[in-house]
């Protein structure tokens, strides 16, 4: 196994990926230079790859991962690691708009802060982001976590069907149908397990934990007569 | 003269009220004269409908909901159209005995799609969603496709086992909600379809109310069980046609360039919309009326949204032609489609290929008559059947209920989908060869007439006998 360098530059997405493709199939750990804040990078990597893009990358970033560990240096746009499965993705500087988006496992961690809609139709997995997460993140998530040290923007894990979103700092405000509650003392150790295994310590963060109201999970009228009344 | 004041008199006695009335001879109740609507109350605009919609709504607090499609009665109609078949001008072809292509190729790229989609005819089962369909009914339609050589898409609830096995060809959808959407089950598609609306309710998500979210459902969508499924509409990943374009060539990362990438809009704008999806680099764009068939809509999206299915597909048509698309990006055309006539009149005027939701499933077995009594329970009956949205079908196709939909045999219901496309697509050949087509394919707007103004006015198809389109 040796570490391998693909210059993504102006070539085209389509080479640069079957050029990462064909060096994880080798087993050779990769490194991407040149990344010019390109779209579609290291798309649908599958377990065992080993990814490190040097410098910042464009829209779904990691995108359908399954099971590799891609790391960014800098920032990443839209909807990176969007629809993962398995698999660990670090973005060391900011992500964008609708980071994890649908993801269903795996990790996603976000050094800096991560824009609007982060974890939006979220099915399960975790991100974490060391910095704060922009307005409706988490909006209409069905499972999964959440972890915002630095506390969220506008609308809070609006419409949230399940999941939770767990933020070490203020938000700005709640979004609709969402209940802040207290945290069990084996659910923070939980959290805190997993900030741990990213090299993260935070005892001393007092911990808002914020979960679906459950008021939008039915119509109001629930009476399964009532729909019979057309 | 001052409204009803007068100063005249007449040079006799004055008449009686009763004599003024006319009520010698007359009902007891109502003068001669007086129209009977009185009774009845015959108000054009609060019709006894639009009176029980207020009665319903102000018990409910919420709008109504249910299942089928539009009970509008202004929507133009394939019938505003008729073949003009081949004569003088033109040569007929044997109906009887020549043959006819109905193969249809979608997303036939080359040097782009390594593996177009190649339909025996040119007509497929819609998308329509595990959840809104009970698994037995999409494993009937999923074989009978097979059997007819065409396929079926999954809808927006993940991809069925039973399905994927059935289907020969399968086109697996990602809509805005993303309900089991990761790389394994990509990879498993025949052709991948981003749904940016739906003809029954364009710019509003789907619905799937609580009695059809059972185990399996919740499962297949991570919900929490029985919950009145609201869907997104607008995508968590890309918003403009920019992003769109970005999108597409992600899937075809994903997936190795292998298949056809699809595009859903409802008919709305369709002469801008069919355009931007092209040029976003769909490989097929798929339009859907408003005629389309839903498991579930609030009532009024329904009746009051979206454009007919007959006038999108002549601008779908146009705005490729005028992009310089044609003959790349493949054209689909859903929303009402009723039989093979219905069929080739979309073909003639546009279309690549037609999918159908709703006949489909009156293939298998939607609202026959059986099982009188638990139409009956529903507050219908066989032919006017449109509650799809309890989960309660009498026949088995639109439940969750295990032993409803124990009454949907997957062997006869499958065989008779595939009777119902085989019988269709005879419609179709039946009509192009009297147009002396060769081809399904080579119908074209010139072998149809509009019957009626609006029909020309809608789809630009000279009017019978003038020959001239409807113009201002």
């Amino acid at each position: 196994m040796s570490e391998v360098e693909i210059l993504a530059g102006a070539r085209p997405i389509r080479e640069v990926n079957e050029a990462i493709r064909s060096a994880v199939a080798r087993g050779d750990d990769v490194v991407v230079k040149d990344t010019r804040s390109r779209h579609n990078l290291a798309i649908g990597l599958g377990a065992g790859a080993r990814v490190r893009l040097e410098g910042s990358v464009g829209y779904y970033c990691g995108g359908l991962n399954c099971g590799a560990r891609v790391e960014i240096q800098r920032n990443a746009g839209w909807a990176v690691g969007e629809a993962m499965s398995d698999g660990e993705i670090v973005v060391n500087g900011y992500a964008g708009m609708s980071a994890g988006t649908s993801m269903l496992g795996g990790l996603l961690h976000i050094r800096g802060d991560a824009g609007p809609r982060c974890g939006v139709a979220m099915k399960g997995g975790d991100i974490i982001v060391e910095g704060k997460i922009g307005y409706l993140s988490g909006f209409m998530a069905h499972a999964g976590r959440i972890v915002a040290l630095g506390g969220a923007g506008d609308a809070c894990a609006d419409s949230l069907w399940g999941g939770e979103v767990w933020l070490g700092a203020s938000p700005k405000s709640l979004g609709v149908d969402t209940r802040e509650i207290e945290p069990s003392a084996d659910e923070v150790s939980s959290v805190e397990a997993l900030l741990e295994s990213r090299g993260l310590r935070r005892p001393e963060v007092d911990w808002r934990k914020i979960v679906s109201a459950q008021r939008l999970w039915h119509f109001q009228s629930r009476d399964a007569q009532a729909w019979l009344m057309i | 003269m001052a409204d009803d004041l007068t100063e005249y008199e007449f040079p006799f006695p004055p008449a009686t009220e009763d004599s003024i009335a006319m009520r010698d001879g007359a009902a007891a109740n109502r003068p001669a004269g007086v129209p009977e609507s009185y009774d009845q109350g015959k108000s054009a605009r609060w019709s006894p409908k639009a009176i029980a919609d207020v009665h319903a709504m102000s018990q409910l607090g919420r709008y109504q909901l249910r299942g089928f499609n539009t009970f509008s009665t202004r929507m133009p109609t394939f019938d505003d159209l008729v073949f003009v078949p081949a004569s003088m001008t033109r040569l007929p072809l044997e109906g009887y005995r020549e043959s006819c292509e109905t193969e249809t190729v979608l997303g036939d790229r080359p040097g782009l799609v390594s593996n177009p989609i190649r339909l025996a005819i040119p007509i497929y089962v819609a998308s329509m969603s595990f959840g809104a369909l009970s698994a037995n009914a999409k494993a009937a339609l999923g074989y009978g496709a097979s059997k007819a050589g065409t396929m079926t898409c999954t809808g927006e609830g993940g991809m069925l086992e039973d399905e994927r096995e059935a289907s020969n060809l399968l086109v697996y959808q990602i809509t805005p909600s993303r309900y089991m959407l990761d790389l394994e089950h990509l990879r498993m598609a025949d052709g991948i379809e981003l749904v940016m609306g739906q003809g029954a309710k364009p710019g509003t998500g789907g619905v799937l109310l609580g009695m059809k979210v059972s185990e399996r459902v919740a499962r297949m969508r991570s919900l929490p069980l029985g919950v009145d499924q609201r869907s997104t509409v607008r995508h968590p990943d890309f918003l403009g046609a920019d992003d769109l374009q970005v999108k597409i060539e992600e899937l075809r990362e994903a997936t190795g360039y292998k298949i056809p990438i699809f595009a859903k809009i409802g008919a709305t704008r369709p002469r801008y919309d069919v355009a931007i999806a092209a040029k976003a680099g769909a490989d097929v764009v798929v339009v859907d009326g408003t005629e389309g068939g839903t498991g579930a809509s609030p009532e009024m999206l329904l009746d009051h949204t979206g454009i007919p299915t007959m006038s999108a597909v002549r601008a779908a048509r146009e705005a490729l032609d005028e992009c310089g698309k044609s003959g790349e990006v493949s054209l689909v055309i859903a929303g009402g489609i009723r039989s093979g006539v219905d069929a080739a009149k979309a073909l003639a005027l546009g279309a690549d290929a037609i999918m159908i939701g709703t006949a489909a499933l009156m293939a298998l077995g939607c609202n026959s008559p059986r099982y009188f009594e638990d139409y009956e329970a529903l507050g219908t009956s066989p032919g006017r059947c449109h509650h799809c949205h309890t989960g309660r079908c009498p026949v088995g196709i639109t439940t969750q209920e295990p032993e409803l939909e124990e009454r949907l045999d997957v062997a006869g219901a499958a065989e008779r989908v595939a009777r119902f496309l085989t019988a269709m697509t005879m419609e179709i050949t039946l009509l192009a060869k009297s147009c002396g087509k060769s081809s399904v394919h080579n119908l074209e707007v010139e072998d149809l007439r509009a019957l009626s103004l609006e029909a020309s006015a809608f789809t630009g198809v000279s009017l019978a006998g003038i020959d001239r389109p409807f113009t201002w």
